[in-house]
C-alpha cells in the first residue's frame, strides 16, 4: 500500500469514528414491572392502542404505527391487530371518551351486548396503551446560511437535545387484569455543524424508543415469568 | 430575460401567498361504523335542518390564513346511522312533511349550534382540535317538547402523523364520533325517550306544533359530560 492510499484509509477511518462518536449520542433506559403471568396461544393476538387524549395524552400517531410494525415483524413477531379496525369493530366503546382508563372497568365493558363476543371473534388477548411523547428538551448554538450569483453555503453549530418517554401499560383481556408496564426512556442530542454544507447528525430517540419498547413487549408478553 | 424574471419573481410571490393561506377540506362521509348496542323498542322520527345536507364553516386566523371545511351530508350521514342503529323501527322525515300526519313514538331534530375548529398556528401545537355543539330536541307523539338536550363533542388529530388536510378532516371525524358515543350513552338518561314507549296517544289540535324553545318541559338542559370510563 502505497502513503498516499494509507492517508485515505486512516482519513475514512477518522471520519468513522468521528462520526460514530458524534451520531451515537444517545442514552435509553427500557424497563418493565410485571403484576400478572403472561402468554400467547394458537391465534391470539395484541391490539397497540393510544391512551385517551381527554387525559391529556399526547403519544403521536406515527410512533404507535412504528411499535405495531415491529412487534409485527421479525422472528419472534405477534399477532397485531390494526387498532382503526378494533375501534371500529367493537365502536363506541374505544372512543377517547369512552375507552376505560382502568382495568377495574373491563367487567363492564365486557358485559355490554357483543363486545366479549366481538373480541373473541377478533382473538385479542392483550390490549396495550400506549402514553408519552418525545419533546425537544434544550438546544442552541446558531448557523447562518447565505447565497449568492457564486454560490451559497451555511456557516455555523447548532445542537438539539430531544427526550423520548412513553410507556405501555399492558391489560390482559382474559383474565380482565393489568398484566404489567413497559417503559423506554430515550434521550439524545443531535449536531448540525456546517462549514459550507451542513452535516446532519440527527438522535432518532422516537424511533430508538420505538424498537427498544416493541422489543421488550414481545419479551413481556409471551414470557412464562412468574410474578 | 426580464420577462422571465418578472415570471419568476410573481411565481415566488404566489407560492409566497399560497403558502400564507389554509385550505378548504372536503368531508363526505363521517365513516361512522355500526355501534355494538341493543336497539331500544321505540319507532322514531327524525327531522333534519336544511343545513344537514350541506353544512360549510369558515375560520379566519387573524391576520394570517382562512381555512374552511365542508361537511356536505356528512351529519345526515351520521345521525341516520346512529338513530337507525338505535331504535327498532327509524325513518327520516323530510321538512315539508306534517308530523300530524305521521305515528311515531318519538320525533328527534337534531341541529348544529356551534362548530369550531383551531389549527396549529393558533394553539402552538401540532394538532388540528374541532369541536361541534349539536342540539337534540326530542317531541312526543302529540307534538310536546319532551327534551332539549345539548351536547358537546370533540376531535383531535396531529398534523405531523397525518398532513394538513387529512388532519383536519380526521379532527371533524373523531367529533362525530365523540357525538355519537355521548348520545349512545346518555341519551336516554339524559332524555328519558324510552318512556315514550306505545304512548301513541290521539293527536290533539292544540299540541300538534312543535313547542316553543322555552318551553317548560325541557329537560336535560345542562351541558353533559362524561369522565373517561364513561360514566
Amino acid at each position: 500500500m502505497n502513503l498516499a492510499n494509507k492517508l485515505m484509509t486512516g482519513r475514512a477511518l477518522l471520519l468513522a469514528l468521528a462520526g460514530v462518536s458524534i451520531s451515537a449520542c444517545v442514552t435509553s433506559r427500557v424497563e418493565n414491572i410485571r403484576e400478572n403471568t403472561t402468554g400467547l396461544s394458537e391465534g391470539e393476538g395484541i391490539v397497540i392502542m393510544a391512551k385517551s387524549y381527554h387525559l391529556g395524552n399526547e403519544t403521536e400517531a406515527k410512533f404507535i404505527a412504528c411499535v405495531g410494525n415491529s412487534i409485527g415483524r421479525g422472528s419472534s413477531a405477534l399477532r397485531v391487530v390494526p387498532n382503526t379496525e378494533f375501534v371500529d369493530a367493537l365502536f363506541p366503546w374505544f372512543e377517547p371518551r369512552t375507552a376505560p382508563a382502568e382495568t377495574k372497568g373491563l367487567p363492564a365493558l365486557m358485559s355490554r351486548p357483543g363486545v366479549a363476543e366481538k373480541i373473541r371473534e377478533k382473538g385479542i388477548r392483550y390490549v396495550v396503551w400506549l402514553d408519552g411523547d418525545t419533546d425537544k428538551v434544550a438546544g442552541g448554538g446558531s448557523m447562518s446560511c447565505a447565497a449568492g450569483p457564486g454560490g451559497g453555503g451555511c456557516f455555523g453549530f447548532a445542537w438539539w437535545q430531544n427526550d423520548s418517554n412513553y410507556e405501555a401499560d399492558v391489560w390482559d383481556l382474559s383474565g380482565l387484569e393489568d398484566a404489567g408496564t413497559v417503559s423506554a426512556d430515550v434521550s439524545g442530542t443531535s449536531f448540525l455543524p456546517a462549514i459550507v454544507i451542513p452535516i446532519p447528525l440527527i438522535a432518532r430517540t422516537q424511533n430508538k424508543a420505538c424498537n427498544a419498547l416493541a422489543d421488550q413487549l414481545k419479551l413481556f408478553i409471551v414470557s412464562d415469568e412468574a410474578v | 430575460m426580464a420577462q422571465k424574471f418578472r415570471t419568476s419573481v410573481a411565481t415566488l410571490i404566489a407560492i409566497g401567498i399560497a403558502g400564507c393561506g389554509g385550505a378548504k377540506v372536503t368531508l363526505h362521509n363521517p365513516s361512522i361504523p355500526e355501534p355494538l348496542i341493543d336497539q331500544l323498542p321505540l319507532s322514531v322520527m327524525a327531522r333534519y335542518p336544511a343545513v344537514f345536507d350541506n353544512f360549510v364553516h369558515e375560520e379566519k386566523v387573524l391576520g394570517k390564513e382562512k381555512w374552511s371545511i365542508d361537511l356536505g351530508r356528512s351529519n345526515r350521514i351520521l345521525f341516520t346511522r346512529l338513530f337507525d342503529s338505535m331504535f327498532t323501527d327509524f325513518e327520516v322525515v323530510e321538512g315539508d312533511v306534517d308530523s300530524k300526519d305521521l305515528t311515531f313514538d318519538a320525533l328527534i331534530e337534531p341541529s348544529i349550534d356551534a362548530f369550531e375548529f383551531s389549527v396549529p398556528s393558533q394553539s402552538q401545537t401540532d394538532d388540528f382540535a374541532v369541536w361541534i355543539r349539536y342540539r337534540i330536541k326530542i317531541f312526543d307523539s302529540n307534538g310536546v317538547l319532551i327534551a332539549n338536550w345539548p351536547i358537546a363533542a370533540y376531535g383531535k388529530s396531529q398534523s405531523a402523523s397525518f398532513g394538513t388536510d387529512e388532519a383536519l378532516r380526521r379532527a371533524a371525524v373523531l367529533a362525530m364520533r365523540d357525538a355519537a358515543a355521548l348520545i349512545i350513552l346518555q341519551m336516554d338518561k339524559a332524555t328519558g325517550i324510552s318512556k315514550l314507549r306505545h304512548a301513541n296517544a290521539p293527536k290533539s289540535e292544540s299540541t300538534a306544533s312543535p313547542a316553543p324553545e322555552d318551553l317548560t318541559l325541557q329537560t336535560a338542559a345542562e351541558e353533559t359530560s362524561l369522565d373517561e370510563s364513561g360514566k
